[in-house]
């Protein structure tokens, strides 16, 4: 089970750094749920379900639709940054 | 011995669906391989249960499929530009 863990841990850690080199927002915030999804089984298997489920709740759940609307609301492509 | 066999199985469909969310050219790839690793995880959320022996721990499984599905209906939505 030990290995188990460790290889959850590496999917977070892949997931996190794709999340944070997508230029697609969008992209960048379904890596995030994937990250959230990892520290809920996680937190699962360290004996500790409630904290589980508030953890699938708040960050599979609530922060990927409100990530979607300020996406919405904002644009969706990631500008280069102008170095001068 | 025969939870060795199912965590790898699991295990085995978790990397597939990374490696789509890596590479997935279009975002709907990227969706669907997360969904599907939210599906995939329901399941081992209820096998962990089975193993634990600690029945109290399907509530985690069954709050987690109803919130993945709002977070999937949220990114289908969008993208449909109906949101």
């Amino acid at each position: 089970m030990i290995v188990f863990q460790t290889f959850l841990v590496l999917v977070m850690i892949v997931a996190a750094l794709a999340a944070a080199r997508f230029g697609d927002l969008l992209d960048a915030v379904i890596a995030c749920a994937l990250v959230s999804l990892m520290a809920s089984i996680i937190f699962y298997f360290l004996q500790a379900p409630d904290v589980a489920m508030a953890e699938a709740s708040i960050g599979a759940g609530l922060t990927t639709a409100i990530f979607i609307f300020a996406i919405n609301r904002s644009i969706r492509y990631e500008e280069n940054e102008k170095t001068d | 011995m025969s939870h060795l066999v199912f965590v790898t199985i699991i295990g085995a469909g978790i990397l597939l669906c990374l490696l789509r969310m890596l590479k997935g050219p279009t975002s709907a790839d990227r969706a669907v391989a997360v969904d599907t690793v939210a599906t995939v995880t329901t399941a081992l959320l209820v096998l962990l249960a089975f193993v634990f022996k600690r029945y109290v721990y399907l509530d985690v499984a069954l709050v987690y499929s109803v919130l993945t599905f709002i977070g999937a209906v949220a990114i289908a939505r969008y993208m449909e530009g109906g949101l």
